[in-house]
């Protein structure tokens, strides 16, 4: 498809096979290619269905169609040599990209700590951007709910959920901007904001004493509680009240979930009042929150609207990353490594926060690698190999290593667990079993075995450190004993270890 | 001090009269008096200041670069400088330096490390507000600005300094609510400053003389404890602090006499309302501030308990006293001494002359360090004791081996947070196993980092430890937080709002701007509640534009984040830190830095520990207790020989006693090996039969337990064929329920004696052990 879109690239067979390279390199260095390429298929599918909707985006998606051509490429010349030519494939991009008059951009001098500084200012979570990409459905949902609210005049309620770093607050935050400038431009009376993060309340009620020193901040009646003040305010006709509209933003509501659910039933009920003035909109990440904690609200028929943000895409994040680093106006990043980066994380969760994370932290690899480096001329922007050591930080278990950094005698645990559960059949022990079974290998290979204590203590740190899993028990030697980890995984580790060929003979036979 | 040059400082634009900070005051003294001048050759001679002594009325007479002789050069016992050079250092009583006498307990000007260059041009003696000329009248000093005017200058003038309060019309006015235009000085003439007014901005400092020597070289030091303007207390001026007030702290730090100005006057509540005309440099001090925790106290209530007080926390003074042990004699020793102090003048004044670092608090500095007790320091302490003393967990060693890697990365964590103008929110978890030095770690990086930002080449920062163990609920981290950065305790609710106002908004708490805060939580782990809402707001503080705030979370446990919640984890970030378990060659690496240069332990013996504990464990912490407690028994043996062969040969057996292969074993033995062993061994002659008679029974019959009868029966008949007396039922039945209550054996709950099903709590292999070669009951081994 959009080939002819990108008449800017003089050789795009040429670019394609650069980054195909990449892209097998991307696939050895990961060792999971399945995941990747399911991954890969389905992003392009996405990519696909796109709109242009401002000038700002343009060169983004330009980027984006960039991806594709990657992955048509790797469909046309797959039997292409498998060289690992990563830095001249960025060097050719980014020749292409400075004769290109679009991309005409100032180089990134990296040794200068000014410029590394913005680029990680750029990429950091607190500096939110102007203009929120990606997200424009959802955010012109909400906008459009609250302005309805407005003009009608009539209360109502939203629930807004999705995963973690999906952007939820920072939309909202900004709608609750964008209406008031829109109030102030229609002629409406701007609504009274009020935003309140529910980890910072003590206690759950304490949202309506909030609410309440909001909209009568000198209100001073002791004889009833807030609550009932709210709906007394609310469920009787008053020319006294202003006439305000009032927005409720309650973000991480189910911290407002108590036993009997009554604060969340109470705050939603508040805008199916009578003269209820109050926009509501929650945000969590459970989607289900308001089926499953409020169902005589439902019965009311006031169930809130629902608004649900999805794990970004790989497009999203990639969208997303070129936006906050657009104004800076130089590369940072090979495409090609940025879009790695994006695919992995929309794999792992689509949480944009990781991903920030992720490129900031391959931009700390870059950097200790330019201080090892000599020469200046070679390091100049971040490429693929960075990316995949920051990724492989973030997100490659590293249980063999670990394994086999183990003290010895924590390594003969393991090795009797796995062996104990391959001879039973089972997949659960007591510490007092596993005691005996890892005796027994000590007394094989003529070693003196720990007491009991410190084989206890020996256990909880294996726990600790994820490999173990120790229930509770009144009685020490009554723990249950799990392996959290794969079996295969202890015995692939432990098998490089010469200690234990013997101990591990069980598997041949 | 008195005799430096003094030529009129330029400052840029002094607003000509210190605006008080509001506030009711009392009013306090009278600060002028009709007074004769001293120097006559003195043309604008010190007027307002009227000082009780005598010598410190010499004070830089404009053009006159060399005091006098004074008067008090009849006190000194011995004059001129200390005729033998000895290298030890020389305490002293007093000191007349630069002609000017210093004695312990006297208060002085401490000029600051930047002002170096500028000092000695505090005028004496102040100028009018109004006329800007010293001239030779009286002046009466404003209660509320300070200020000094003359009696002729004021309208309407006053013909005496008035009884009671006086307050000078401009701050009359101001407290009025007008606007006050304030005279103008002329714009040839310089605004000096005089030391009372930079003190009480900050530019320079007061402390009190704890102690005077002389090094070696010929230099002489002072022990100054310093005082403190209410402004750099945690607390900030409050209302009810006067103009002079100054609180003690109970900070101290050694500085050389060059960076002494001269002496003021730092009196009692009672002295200071008593006095009247005592001059320019008066203070009032009636508390001590303590700089760790920011609390205050009354100084009379402490100055009782002094004594065992000075010194409790002190650990310079120790390690002078470890540096060389013969030192310990001169301590004593005080000598009155006279230097003529202008020719030290060319020694560059110390490095840390004026230390930076009064007031902050890193709090770093003194972990576990332990005074030596007296007695200690009488006799040389032999190897064994140095090493013992260096293998105590509590001591900080000098480098910390093994750990560069760790350290480099968690110093490139904070500098790459804090060294940018925007400091930007992040946060590290620090995961691994006990011992493996996790919190050293970070607490020495941080340590380096406070060294930087007190030489200038990095911003400063606060730095706030919190250990989850030691918060009584987490949600008390707020309060604890909170009080770190603003120096107000308020409970945990109100903290938490005012913290939340502070990293999301950018709020200002306490007096100073935001600086940026590291913060480390140890033991990250513990502050988990149940909707764990504290993780939440800690982590989520970060990820705001204004924070700030860097984040340092250590746990034991590596899969914390994946326990957590995912909105929490994910604000959490992706960086990591692992301390992996140290290897044999590490632990003994480390043992062996702490060893430097003591010679008491074999090389094997080392190496035998090290590989011992990181086979099992890989904790620095049992190796380094293993090591203390095998010298412990070398110790232990080698004075029991000295107590044998004492008569023959003392000197010979001394210090020559290495930790060997068989000490390092016995420790290890006494740390690795559970007390069951050990109760088996010691236990009664009837309750190792029966111990054994069980292990017998289950080798024959495979089952684990064993009922009561049956168990009776087995000991009679074992006891019937080795000749020894039977044991009735109710003796075994309570030899059984002693073995019971020790854990030995498992008794069956309930109360069916006869068939109470019994087990044994120790694998078999441990009785028989423990048992094989009993010297009491030698034929218990032909059934094991």
């Amino acid at each position: 498809m959009p080939v002819s879109k990108i008449p800017s690239f003089s050789s795009g067979s040429e670019l394609g096979s650069a980054v195909v390279n990449d892209l097998e390199i991307a696939g050895r260095c990961q060792g999971s290619s399945t995941n990747w390429k399911r991954s890969r298929s389905q992003s392009a599918l996405k990519s696909s269905i796109k709109s242009v909707p401002s000038p700002a985006k343009r060169i983004a998606l330009r980027r984006c169609s960039n991806a594709i051509v990657d992955s048509k490429g790797e469909q046309c010349c797959d039997d292409s040599n498998g060289e690992p030519r990563v830095v001249p494939s960025s060097k050719t991009l980014r020749e292409e990209r400075s004769s290109d008059p679009c991309f005409q951009r100032s180089t990134w001098n990296p040794r200068d700590p000014a410029q590394i500084q913005a680029v990680k200012e750029a990429l950091h979570v607190a500096s939110a951007p102007d203009n929120i990409v990606c997200r424009e459905d959802e955010q012109k949902s909400i906008l459009d709910f609250c302005k309805a609210c407005i003009e009608q005049d009539k209360s109502g309620s939203l629930y807004v959920c999705g995963c973690p770093g999906t952007g939820k607050s920072l939309s909202v935050k900004k709608v609750k901007e964008l209406l008031v400038l829109w109030a102030k431009e229609a002629g409406f009376q701007a609504p009274e904001v009020l935003s309140i993060n529910c980890t910072l309340l003590t206690k759950a009620s304490e949202i309506f004493s909030k609410v309440i020193e909001k909209l009568h901040p000198h209100l001073k009646n002791n004889s009833c509680s807030p609550l009932q003040d709210l709906q007394k305010l609310y469920s009787q006709k008053r020319q006294l009240s202003s006439g305000k509209m009032m927005m409720i933003i309650v973000d991480e509501m189910d911290y407002l979930r108590t036993r009997d659910h009554q604060v969340l039933h109470d705050l939603f009920m508040l805008s199916t009042l009578p003269y209820s003035q109050c926009i509501l909109i929650g945000i969590a990440n459970t989607i289900d929150l308001a089926d499953r904690f409020l169902p005589r609200v439902e019965s009311l028929n006031c169930k809130p609207n629902v608004v649900t943000y999805c794990a970004y895409s790989k497009d999203q994040i990639l969208k997303i990353i070129q936006q906050r680093l657009i104004v800076l106006g130089y590369d940072i990043f090979e495409p090609i490594a940025l879009e790695f980066c994006a695919r992995k994380v929309a794999a792992a969760s689509g949480d944009m926060r990781k991903a920030l994370d992720v490129c900031r932290s391959a931009i700390e690899v870059f950097e200790a690698e330019l201080r090892l480096a000599t020469n200046k001329e070679e390091l100049k922007i971040v490429r693929f190999d960075h990316m995949d050591i920051a990724l492989s930080r973030a997100f490659k278990p590293l249980i063999v290593d670990t394994i086999q950094s183990l003290p010895q005698h924590q390594q003969i645990i393991l090795c009797s667990v796995v062996k104990f559960f391959w001879q039973c059949k089972k997949n659960a022990t007591t510490i007092g079993e596993l005691n005996r079974s890892y005796s027994e290998i000590c007394k094989g290979n003529h070693i003196p075995p720990v007491g009991m204590l410190e084989f206890t203590n020996m256990c909880r740190a294996l726990s600790d450190q994820g490999l173990l899993n120790v229930g509770q028990a009144k009685e020490i030697k009554q723990k249950r004993v799990t392996l959290k980890i794969d079996g295969s995984d202890v015995i692939f580790a432990l098998k490089e270890i010469r200690f234990f060929n013997n101990c591990l003979e069980f598997l041949n036979k | 001090m008195a005799a430096t040059p003094s030529k009129s400082r330029v400052k840029p634009s002094p607003p000509a009269p210190q605006t008080p900070a509001s506030g009711p005051r009392r009013s306090l003294r009278l600060s002028s008096t009709p007074r004769t001048p001293v120097h006559c050759y003195d043309p604008s001679s010190p007027r307002k200041s009227a000082k009780k002594s005598k010598r410190s009325l010499l004070k830089t007479p404009a053009f006159c670069p060399i005091t006098p002789n004074l008067p008090e050069s009849k006190r000194r016992r011995r004059s001129g400088p200390d005729s033998n050079p000895s290298k030890k250092k020389i305490y002293f009583k007093r000191v007349v330096f630069d002609g000017v006498g210093f004695e312990i307990g006297d208060a002085v000007y401490v000029k600051r490390r930047e002002d170096a260059e500028s000092d000695g041009d505090e005028p004496e003696v102040e100028e009018c507000r109004i006329c800007f000329e010293v001239g030779n009248f009286v002046m009466v000093e404003c209660d509320d600005c300070l200020g000094g005017f003359h009696l002729g200058c004021l309208k309407p003038p006053l013909k005496k300094v008035p009884e009671g309060d006086w307050i000078c019309g401009y701050c009359e006015a101001r407290k009025m609510g007008k606007v006050v235009e304030l005279p103008k000085p002329p714009a040839w003439k310089k605004i000096k400053r005089t030391a009372k007014e930079k003190l009480l901005s900050s530019d320079l400092w007061a402390a009190r003389i704890e102690s005077l020597w002389k090094e070696p070289d010929g230099t002489y030091w002072l022990r100054c404890r310093w005082y403190m303007i209410p402004e750099e207390t945690a607390a900030g001026r409050q209302p009810h602090n006067l103009r002079r007030e100054l609180y003690r702290t109970n900070d101290t730090a050694n500085i050389e006499m060059d960076s002494v100005i001269r002496h003021c006057f730092v009196m009692n509540p009672k002295d200071f309302f008593e006095a009247n005309d005592e001059g320019d440099d008066v203070f009032y001090c009636e508390y001590e501030y303590d700089v760790h925790w920011h609390s205050f106290k009354r100084i009379s209530e402490i100055d009782n308990s002094e004594e065992c007080d000075e010194g409790a926390g002190n650990d310079d003074e120790w390690k002078l006293s470890k540096d060389s042990d013969s030192q310990t004699d001169e301590d004593s020793e005080k000598e009155e001494d006279t230097a003529q102090g202008t020719s030290y003048r060319k020694y560059q004044t110390h490095q840390l002359a004026a230390n930076s670092r009064r007031g902050r608090i890193f709090g770093l500095q003194r972990i576990g360090a332990k005074r030596i007790p007296e007695h200690v320091r009488c006799h040389k302490q032999t190897e064994l004791e140095r090493a013992k003393a260096m293998l105590v967990l509590a001591i900080l060693p000098k480098s910390l081996p093994c750990r560069t890697k760790e350290m480099e990365e968690i110093t490139a964590f904070v500098k790459g947070a804090i060294c940018d103008d925007q400091c930007l929110g992040r946060c590290l978890y620090i995961h691994g196993v006990p011992g493996t030095g996790k919190t050293m770690s970070v607490l020495s990086v941080m340590r380096n980092l406070s060294s930087e930002v007190e030489a200038g080449t990095m911003r400063p920062y606060s730095f706030i430890e919190i250990n989850g163990l030691k918060l009584a609920s987490p949600e008390n981290i707020y309060k604890v937080v909170y009080e770190a950065l603003s120096g107000h305790r308020v409970g945990w609710k109100k903290a938490l709002h005012h913290l939340n106002e502070r990293f999301s908004e950018g709020i200002k708490v306490g007096r100073q701007e935001n600086q940026p805060c590291v913060l480390l939580l140890d033991e990250l782990d513990l502050l988990l509640t149940r909707n764990q809402s504290v993780l939440y707001n800690v982590f989520d503080w970060p990820t705001r534009p204004h924070s700030k705030l860097v984040i340092i979370g250590i746990a034991n446990t590596m899969n914390l984040p994946e326990k957590l919640l995912p909105r929490i984890s994910s604000r959490m970030g992706i960086q990591r830190l692992c301390f992996g378990p140290y290897n044999y060659q590490q632990l003994q690496e480390i043992i062996l830095t702490r060893l430097e240069g003591i010679d008491a332990f074999e090389e094997q013996a080392i190496e035998f520990a090290s590989r011992k504990v990181a086979a099992m464990s890989g904790d620095a912490r049992r190796a380094l207790e293993i090591c203390r407690r095998a010298a412990d028994l070398a110790d232990y043996r080698q004075k029991q020989l000295s107590s044998c062969t004492k008569v023959t040969s003392p000197d010979s057996s001394a210090g020559k006693c290495l930790v060997g292969m068989a000490d390092v074993e016995s420790a290890i033995q006494e740390v690795f090996q559970a007390p069951h062993i050990r109760i088996m061994k010691t236990s009664s002659r009837l309750s190792k039969i029966l111990l054994v008679s069980m292990v017998h029974e289950l080798y024959k019959s495979g089952l684990s337990e064993i009922t009561f009868d049956k168990l009776a029966a087995t000991v009679s008949s074992l006891c019937s064929s080795n000749r020894e007396d039977i044991p009735g039922w109710d003796t075994l039945l309570k030899v059984g329920c002693k073995l019971g209550e020790c854990r030995i054996i498992l008794c069956e709950e309930g109360t069916k004696h006869k068939l109470q099903k019994l087990q044994l709590n120790f694998p078999s292999d441990d009785v028989a052990f423990a048992l094989k070669d009993c010297p009491e009951v030698p034929w218990l081994s032909k059934y094991l």
